[in-house]
């Protein structure tokens, strides 16, 4: 039961290992690759405007709240919470989890559409 | 006859990060732990601040991204940016270890006994060195005066 | 004996009486040591000599029973297989181990080490339970076989690696290193078949998934055992199987002794024959 978690979990790891990388070369590897300040207004709208990018960032939030949800839980589950305690916690993080995601998919399409 | 009490004796959370006079992979634990609770962290304040502060104009934009210029925070930035590192490549390791693959197989003990991590600890190092390696070309970045 | 140079240690030692109750306190006893003494040694002489209130356990004193594990300088390791040289210090701090409820002094309740271990099925389990109960021959292994789990069959649950667990440290349910390396030992035995039930055991919110592999159980075990390891290929049999990739294995099937004995070699001479 918790082994097709637990596999989501490192499947997600290795995809948040190549998204997040994508996304840290643009924005902190600039001066080497010679690209354009990614904090400009004009770089960030030209990301927002795209498609891909769009669709890269919210494949990596989805991925990402898996990750570190899933990841967070196991650490509080260490701290041998009541069985109770573990439940409120688990419903609580996919709450927070479904309302980020929500929130993270929700702007960017704002902004794509409009 | 009464059951006396027994002094509970565990070291709980502090149990995490106190890490003895262990090696190697009891350090790189500890450091998984920080690094993904603080990438975590930093993770939601960077969707509230990219989100809330793209919904506005220009200006908007622009004042909230000069506040995260100032040196302070840029450190911050490169942490993160070594932690992610960090967790990342960590993470990989242990995706690999936790399936048996580079552990090798079960040994008679014989004595001076040895371990599997201790026999695969070259592959902990070469892991490090390329944690070392990126972060010196994200820092030449930083001290580049990129962002 | 006496000839020998003697070296005058200290040992701090955790003393907790439940009958006073209190926080337990660091007690000094001045031992007088000599090169080959173990810790245990040392403390052997505090009970006989300083104070016999001291209580700790200890049997064989050769590293098999696994009664005294204790945390000696902030390592957990076995008393009688630590010698007192090997710190180079004036100073030798011993405590009970951690992670587990003290009864008095350096004892510590194994109670919940073997609650573990006997809930993860550490036995042999055979489909044949008329065979189990009264078996009429041995069931078949080949050395290669047996290759396979033999490291893991040495344990002596002493508790040294539930004392260096990081999750056994907050986390009361979890297995422990102990139980899921011999969950790992009674799965890879080839004469056994209760292998889907003992993964499910430990498939659980407390089970194998909690360890993450901070090597420690491994680097301290007093017998060489490797926990990790065995935790980490319980790990591979569980992911393959939730992935269908584990394949329907049979236990080994019953071997009924040879019928036709071999004619004895006869023994060699090895008397001494007298000089001619």
């Amino acid at each position: 039961m918790r082994t097709r978690f637990h596999l989501i979990h490192l499947v997600t790891g290795v995809l948040i290992a190549v998204f997040l990388s994508i996304h840290m070369v643009r924005s902190h590897l600039d001066d080497i690759l010679g690209t354009d300040d990614p904090t400009s207004w004009e770089s960030m709208m030209s990301r927002a405007t795209d498609g891909m990018w769009v669709a890269l960032y919210i494949a990596l939030l989805a991925v990402a709240l898996y990750h570190a949800l899933y990841g967070l839980r196991g650490i509080i589950l260490e701290l041998t919470p009541s069985a109770r305690a573990a439940r409120v916690t688990t419903w609580c993080l996919i709450a927070i989890g479904i309302a980020a995601f929500g929130w993270g998919t929700y702007v960017p399409i704002h902004l794509l559409s409009g | 006859m009464s059951q006396r009490e027994h002094k509970e004796n565990y070291l709980g959370a502090r149990g995490w990060v106190w890490a003895g006079r262990y090696q190697m992979e009891r350090h790189l634990y500890v450091l998984h732990r920080v690094t993904g609770l603080g990438l975590l962290l930093f993770g939601i304040i960077h969707l509230i601040i990219t989100t809330f502060f793209r919904m506005g104009d220009k200006d908007t934009w622009e004042s909230a991204i000069s506040v995260t210029h100032n040196p302070v925070l840029k450190v911050g930035a490169y942490l993160v940016v070594v932690a992610f590192v960090f967790h990342a490549l960590n993470g990989l390791r242990l995706i690999l270890q936790e399936f048996g693959f580079g552990l090798g197989r079960p040994t008679p003990p014989i004595y001076p006994y040895t371990d599997a991590l201790r026999r695969k600890r070259r592959l902990a190092i070469i892991l490090i060195a390329i944690i070392g390696i990126l972060a010196v070309v994200f820092l030449y970045d930083f001290a580049a005066g990129g962002g | 004996m006496a000839e020998r140079d003697t070296k005058q240690v200290t040992f701090r030692i955790q003393r907790y009486n439940p009958e006073q109750g209190g926080a337990p306190r660091l007690e000094e006893f001045v031992v007088p040591t000599s090169r080959g003494m173990t810790v245990l040694d040392g403390l052997i002489y505090v009970k006989e000599d300083l104070d016999s209130t001291l209580a700790f356990r200890a049997s064989c004193r050769m590293g098999i029973c696994g009664s005294c594990g204790m945390l000696i300088n902030s390592y957990p390791h076995l008393a009688c297989h630590t010698q007192i040289e090997e710190f180079h210090s004036d100073v030798l701090t011993v405590k009970p181990l951690p992670n587990m409820p003290v009864i008095k002094d350096l004892v510590v309740d194994l109670t919940p080490l073997f609650d573990h271990h006997r809930s993860i099925m550490p036995y042999i389990v055979r489909p044949d339970e008329q065979e189990m109960e009264n078996p009429t021959a041995e069931f078949g292994q080949t050395p290669q076989e047996l290759n396979d789990f033999l490291q893991f069959t040495y344990c002596m649950k002493c508790g040294i690696c539930v004392a260096a667990c990081p999750t056994s440290a907050s986390d009361k349910l979890f297995l422990g290193p102990e139980a899921l390396a011999q969950c790992y030992r009674y799965c890879a035995d080839s004469r056994d078949s209760g292998q889907r039930e003992r993964l499910r055991l430990v498939d659980t919110d407390h089970g194998a998934w909690h360890c993450h592999l901070a090597g420690a159980c491994s680097e301290s075990c007093p017998k060489g055992l490797d926990p990790a390891l065995a935790i980490q290929l319980l790990k591979r049999q569980l992911a393959s199987q939730a992935l269908g990739f584990r394949k329907k294995q049979l236990p080994s099937p019953v071997v009924s002794p040879p019928t036709e004995s071999k004619t004895r070699i006869p023994y060699p001479e090895f008397s001494v024959k007298a000089k001619k």
